[in-house]
C-alpha cells in the first residue's frame, strides 16, 4: 500500500483548447478508502487514468511514497484497477482469474493458492472459485474483478471507476459494504471514483469534491457536508442540496458575519412555522412526500420566497398556496464569490 | 381475442422460399435422382441403385483427387488464419491508416476469380513473370508447368494472396469489439503479448473464427476456377482437386450417372466437415 | 383512459389489469427484469401479449401498429436520430404527422424552451450532454401530443445530481400536460416525487396500486413492502400465539429508532447485532442482524457505533407491517 501524492498535476489533451485538468495538488494517506466525487465532465475519471498510468500528466507529478511514477507506465506502478463492468478473464475459472496478477508476477504456486483462498473467503466468493467466470452474476463478476483487483499483495493502490454502474440496485448496499469491509480489513489505499453523492459519503475516509477540472474541496464527509468550502459543494452535496438566499432579504435578527452576501441552509436547518414568525416568508409551491415519521407524512417542501426557491424538510402539514415563514435553526454565510465565510452561528 | 398481426411477416419469406426452391432444392433432387440412374441419352435411362456411388469410392482417380484437396484445403486453413489473425491484431483500430488499410486488404477479394489465376499464372511464369524470373535469378530453379511442387506452392501462394485478407477482416471486425479496459485491466495485471491474444482476444473472437474457417474450408474445397486457370489441373494430375475431376467427368464425357453420384458424394463431404466443425466449436458456447 | 385487461406480460405470467386514469402520472415501481419494459412495449405496440386487449379512450388498440397509436415512448438509452439536429428531431413526429412547417417550426421552438434546449436547437445529438440527449428523446416524445406518454426508467444512465434536477422539471412539465403518462422506474422515491399513482411490479405481476402514501403505508406483501423502500425492508417473525403459526412482519430501515430517542406510543424493542455502518452526511445507516436476518436503520444525523456491538433498537408498534402466515 502507498500514500498518494499529487503535485500541481494537469492534463491537457492534444490538441484541446483548454486544460482538462487544471493544476491540482493532493494528498491521500496509505490505507485511506479516498471518494472523488463530480458530475460526468468533472474531470475525475481524467485524474484516475493519470494515477492508472494510461495518462501521461502535462504538468506535475504523481508521487507513490515519495517515489516519482509521473513516467511509468501502468504495470510498473502497481496499482489495480476496477471498471464500471466487470472487467475479467471470461474463459478462465474465478480462481484462475484471481490468480492470474501474481502468476504473472511469478510468485510461489503454493503462495498464490493461499492468497486466493484468503482473498475468496474474504470476499464470500469461495464456493464460485471453480465455475468459469461467464456463469457468474453480474454481481458476483464484480466481486472477482474486486478480488482480482486486491489479489497482490504489493499493490499501491486500487482505483475504482463507479464500480457499482452494472449491479442491480439491491445489490448495491452489499457491494458498497463488502468494498468498504474488506478495505479496512486489508489497509488497502483506495480511490473511488463516482458521481453519486451516497456512494461518496458512506464509503470513503476523505471526499474531494470535482468540478471543471478542479478540485473544490477534501474533507470527510462529515465536513463535507457541514461546512462546504463553496456553493457549488453546498449544493452539490445533499438530496435536495443546500438552499441558498441573498442575505439582503433575510430579517435582521439573523446574526451574519461581516462581508456575507449569501446565505446557505439544508433543507432539514429550516422549520416551516406560522406567516409571521421566522427570518424569512415564503409561498409553499408543491409537496413531495418522502416516507412517514412517527405516522405522519414528511418529505420536502418546496416554496418560493422572495429570495429565490428553497426546499425545507420536515412534516408536510401544509398546503399548497399557505403563505409560511421560515425559521433558520443553523445556518451558513457566503461571501461575494461565493466562498464559505467560517465561524457560523448556531 | 385478436390475433397478433406480425403474421404478415411470411408472406415476405415466400419469394426467398420459392426462388432457393427453384436454384436449391430442385436441382439438387435431379442430381440425386441422376445420381441413381445410368443415363445413355435423353430417352434411355436404366435405374442401376448405388452402382455409380460404389464405383466412384473406389474409382483411384477419385481417391487420389479427394486426398490431394484434403492436402489443399488443410494447408490453406493452416496458413491462412493464423496469418489473418495476426493482420488483423498488427492493424491500427481506427484513424485514416485503418480505413486506407481497409480498402487495400479488401482489393484482393474484389478481383474476379479467373483474373486471379490469370495474374498468378502470368506472374509465376519462369520466362516473363516478376517471381518466375526472380526465383531464377536467386538460383532456384522455379518452373511450376514443370515440376508438381512448384505448381502446389504457387497454387497455395494465390490462394493465400486471395483469401487471407476475407479471415483479416473479420478479425478485424471481431477485435474492434473488445472493450479498451479489458486491455488496461491486463496490461495492470502485468500480462504478456501472448496473455492478452490468448486470454482477452481468443475468446472473443471464437464466433469470428467459426464463421472465418467454415467459409474458407467450404469454399477451398470447392475450388475450381484458379487453379484451373493457374495450372489446368497440371502438371498431369497434380493439382487436379475434386472439383476439376468433377468438371471433367461430368462436362467432358457427358456421363452424368457417376457424375451426379460423384457430386452428391462432393456436397455430402462438406456438410461432414462443416458439421464437425461446428458442433465440436459452437456446443462449447451455451 | 388507458385500460389493460387480461394482459399477460410475459409468456406463461399471471395475468394483469390495470387502469390508467386519464391525464395522471403513473409510477410503475419493479426491480430489474419485473416486466417495466415489457408493460411498455405493449402499451407502445411494440410486443403484444397473447391474451387480453389494450383499450384507450375506447378504442381498442390491439392489432394497432405502433405509428397507429396515439402513444409516445422514451427508452432508457437516449435514443435519438443521430443524422439530424435538434431541431428536426423534435420536429420528426410532427412531420410524419403532416403537420404544416410553420407549425412544426412554432412547437418545436416551445418545446425546446421548455426542455431547456433553445441555444442548442442547431446542434447534432452526438454533440450533446448525456441529459441533453435524453431531454431532447423526451422532447420528440412531446412534440407527438399522444394521448400516452411512456416513460422506461429514462433518468438511469444519468448523474444523480442531475437525476434529481430532472426528476422536479419532469414532474411539473408533465403534470402541465395532462397527458397520461407512465413512467417506470426501480426507485421508491421517483415513486414519491413523480406519481400521482403507483403500480407495484414483481415477476411480470400487479401487486398493488394505489397512491404512493397509501401503498408505503399499507403494503400489502412483503415484496410490496420492500419495494418502496430504499434499502429494503427489515423482516422478522412475530408468534402471535403458541397456537398461531409465526407471521411475517417488516418495518421500514427509517422506522427503527436508537434507544437514545425513543419514540412515543406502544413499542417493541429488538437486539441487533451491529456489522457495520455507514454515514452520508446528515444520515447514518447501520447495519446489523436481528434475529438472523439482516437489517439496516436509518438514523439522522451522526451515530456512534462500532461492529460487534449489540444495539437494542426500538419500532413503533404502529409501523410494523404483517403479511401472511409463513
Amino acid at each position: 500500500m502507498a500514500a498518494i501524492q499529487l503535485e500541481e498535476l494537469s492534463f491537457r489533451y492534444p490538441g484541446a483548447e483548454a486544460d482538462t485538468l487544471a493544476p491540482l495538488s493532493l494528498s491521500v494517506a496509505d490505507g485511506t478508502a479516498f471518494a472523488l466525487l463530480g458530475a460526468s465532465g468533472a474531470g475525475k475519471t481524467t485524474l484516475l487514468n493519470l494515477l492508472s498510468g494510461l495518462l501521461t500528466p502535462s504538468s506535475g507529478r504523481v508521487l507513490f511514497d515519495a517515489d516519482d511514477v509521473s513516467d511509468l507506465a501502468g504495470r510498473q506502478r502497481n496499482v489495480a484497477q476496477v471498471f464500471q463492468f466487470p472487467v475479467l478473464y471470461e474463459s478462465m475459472s474465478v480462481a484462475e482469474n484471481l490468480a492470474f496478477p501474481l502468476r504473472a508476477r511469478k510468485f510461489d504456486p503454493l503462495w498464490i493458492d493461499e492468497r486466493v483462498q484468503r482473498i475468496a473467503a474474504d470476499l464470500e466468493i469461495t464456493q464460485q472459485l471453480p465455475l468459469v467466470a461467464s456463469q457468474l452474476s453480474l454481481f458476483q463478476k464484480q466481486l472477482v474483478a474486486i478480488g482480482r483487483a486486491l489479489v497482490r499483495p504489493d499493490v499501491s493502490v486500487v482505483l475504482l471507476d463507479e464500480p457499482l454502474t452494472a449491479v442491480e440496485p439491491r445489490m448495491k448496499w452489499r457491494l458498497r459494504q463488502t468494498l468498504r469491509r474488506v478495505q479496512e480489513e486489508l489497509g488497502v489505499t483506495m480511490i473511488y471514483v463516482t458521481h453519486d453523492q451516497t456512494e461518496a459519503l458512506t464509503f470513503a475516509d476523505q471526499v474531494a469534491v470535482m468540478a471543471e477540472g478542479g478540485l473544490l474541496q477534501v474533507g470527510t464527509p462529515e465536513q463535507i457536508y457541514t461546512t462546504p468550502s463553496c456553493e457549488f459543494v453546498g449544493y452539490f452535496i445533499g438530496s435536495p442540496g443546500m438552499n441558498f438566499v441573498d442575505a439582503e432579504q433575510l430579517a435582521p435578527s439573523l446574526s451574519l458575519l461581516a462581508g456575507t452576501q449569501r446565505v446557505g441552509f439544508r433543507p432539514e436547518w429550516a422549520q416551516l412555522q406560522a406567516q409571521d414568525a421566522g427570518q424569512l416568508r415564503g409561498v409553499v409551491k408543491s409537496i413531495q412526500l418522502a416516507g412517514t415519521e412517527y405516522g405522519a407524512a414528511t418529505g420536502v417542501v418546496r416554496l418560493q420566497t422572495a429570495a429565490g426557491q428553497i426546499a425545507v424538510r420536515g412534516q408536510l402539514d401544509v398546503t399548497v398556496g399557505q403563505s409560511v415563514g421560515i425559521h433558520l435553526a443553523r445556518h451558513l454565510c457566503f461571501s461575494a464569490q461565493g466562498q464559505l465565510l467560517l465561524e457560523d452561528y448556531e | 381475442m385478436n390475433k397478433p398481426y406480425n403474421n404478415k411477416a411470411w408472406l415476405g419469406v415466400l419469394p426467398v422460399l420459392l426462388i432457393v426452391a427453384f436454384s436449391g432444392v430442385v436441382p439438387l433432387m435431379t442430381v440425386v435422382n441422376y445420381s441413381v440412374q445410368d443415363i445413355l441419352d435423353f430417352n434411355s435411362r436404366f435405374f442401376v441403385g448405388f452402382q455409380w456411388y460404389s464405383e466412384t469410392l473406389q474409382d483411384p482417380r477419385f481417391i487420389d483427387a479427394f486426398l490431394r484437396q484434403l492436402g489443399f484445403s488443410a494447408s490453406v486453413l493452416i496458413i491462412e488464419i493464423p496469418l489473418g489473425l495476426m493482420l488483423a491484431r498488427g492493424m491500427p483500430r481506427d484513424g485514416l491508416s485503418a480505413s486506407l488499410l481497409l480498402v487495400l486488404l479488401a482489393i484482393p477479394l474484389l478481383i474476379p476469380w479467373n483474373v486471379v489465376g490469370t495474374i498468378w499464372q502470368l506472374y509465376a511464369r519462369a520466362d516473363i513473370g516478376l517471381l518466375g524470373v526472380t526465383l531464377n535469378a536467386l538460383g532456384i530453379s522455379f518452373n511450376y508447368t514443370a515440376d508438381p511442387l512448384h505448381a502446389w506452392l504457387t497454387l497455395l501462394a494465390m490462394d493465400i494472396w486471395h483469401w487471407t485478407s476475407l479471415v483479416a477482416l473479420l478479425a478485424f471486425a471481431g477485435l474492434t469489439s473488445v472493450p479498451a479496459p479489458y486491455y488496461q485491466a491486463a496490461e495492470l495485471d502485468g500480462a504478456s503479448k501472448w496473455q492478452v491474444f490468448r486470454y482477452v482476444e481468443l475468446p472473443r473472437l471464437k464466433g469470428v473464427l467459426v464463421i472465418a474457417v467454415l467459409l474458407r474450408l467450404m469454399d477451398s474445397f470447392m475450388i475450381y476456377t484458379e487453379p484451373f486457370v493457374l495450372t489446368g489441373g497440371g502438371p498431369g494430375n497434380a493439382t487436379t482437386f475434386l472439383s476439376q475431376h468433377l468438371a471433367t467427368m461430368a462436362v467432358g464425357q457427358f456421363d452424368l450417372g457417376p457424375a451426379a453420384a460423384f457430386s452428391v458424394i462432393y456436397f455430402l463431404f462438406i456438410l461432414l466437415f462443416c458439421w464437425i466443425f461446428y458442433s465440436s466449436v459452437v456446443r462449447e458456447h451455451d | 383512459m388507458l385500460q389493460l385487461s387480461q394482459i399477460q406480460l410475459a409468456p406463461g405470467a399471471e395475468v394483469f389489469e390495470h387502469d390508467f386514469r386519464a391525464g395522471t402520472l403513473t409510477v410503475v415501481l419493479g426491480r430489474n427484469r419485473s416486466g417495466k419494459t415489457n408493460l411498455c412495449r405493449l402499451i407502445a405496440g411494440l410486443a403484444c401479449s397473447a391474451t387480453g386487449r389494450v383499450v384507450l379512450n375506447d378504442q381498442d388498440l390491439s392489432g394497432l401498429r405502433p405509428q397507429s397509436r396515439s402513444v409516445a415512448v422514451v427508452f432508457q438509452a437516449f435514443v435519438n436520430y443521430p443524422n439530424w439536429t435538434v431541431a428536426e428531431n423534435i420536429t420528426s413526429p410532427m412531420r410524419a404527422q403532416g403537420v404544416s412547417r410553420r407549425d412544426r417550426e412554432a412547437r418545436a421552438k416551445q418545446l425546446a424552451e421548455v426542455l431547456g434546449l433553445e441555444a442548442l436547437l442547431q446542434r447534432l445529438p452526438n454533440e450533446l450532454s448525456g441529459g441533453q440527449q435524453q431531454r431532447l428523446a423526451i422532447a420528440r416524445a412531446m412534440a407527438q401530443q399522444a394521448q400516452v406518454l411512456v416513460l422506461d426508467e429514462p433518468l438511469v444512465n444519468l448523474d444523480y445530481k442531475l437525476r434529481e434536477t430532472l426528476v422536479l422539471e419532469l414532474q411539473s412539465l408533465l403534470q402541465q400536460s395532462g397527458t397520461t403518462v407512465i413512467y417506470t422506474s426501480t426507485d421508491p422515491k421517483d415513486a414519491f416525487a413523480l406519481g400521482d399513482e403507483v403500480v407495484l411490479l414483481d415477476e411480470h405481476m400487479k401487486l398493488q396500486s394505489g397512491t404512493p402514501l397509501e401503498v408505503y403505508r399499507h403494503p400489502q406483501s412483503f415484496v410490496a413492502a420492500d419495494l418502496m423502500s430504499d434499502p429494503g425492508v427489515n423482516p422478522f417473525t412475530t408468534k402471535a400465539t403458541m397456537v398461531a403459526a409465526a407471521r411475517q412482519a417488516a418495518v421500514r430501515p427509517e422506522h427503527v429508532y436508537l434507544a437514545s430517542s425513543p419514540p412515543a406510543g406502544e413499542v417493541s424493542e429488538f437486539q441487533m447485532q451491529v456489522l457495520g455502518l455507514e454515514t452520508s452526511g446528515d444520515e447514518t445507516f447501520i447495519h446489523g442482524a436481528v434475529e438472523t436476518k439482516r437489517w439496516v436503520v436509518r438514523c439522522p444525523g451522526m451515530v456512534q457505533v462500532s461492529a460487534g456491538q449489540t444495539l437494542p433498537v426500538i419500532v413503533r408498534n404502529d409501523d410494523i407491517m404483517r403479511f401472511g402466515v409463513i
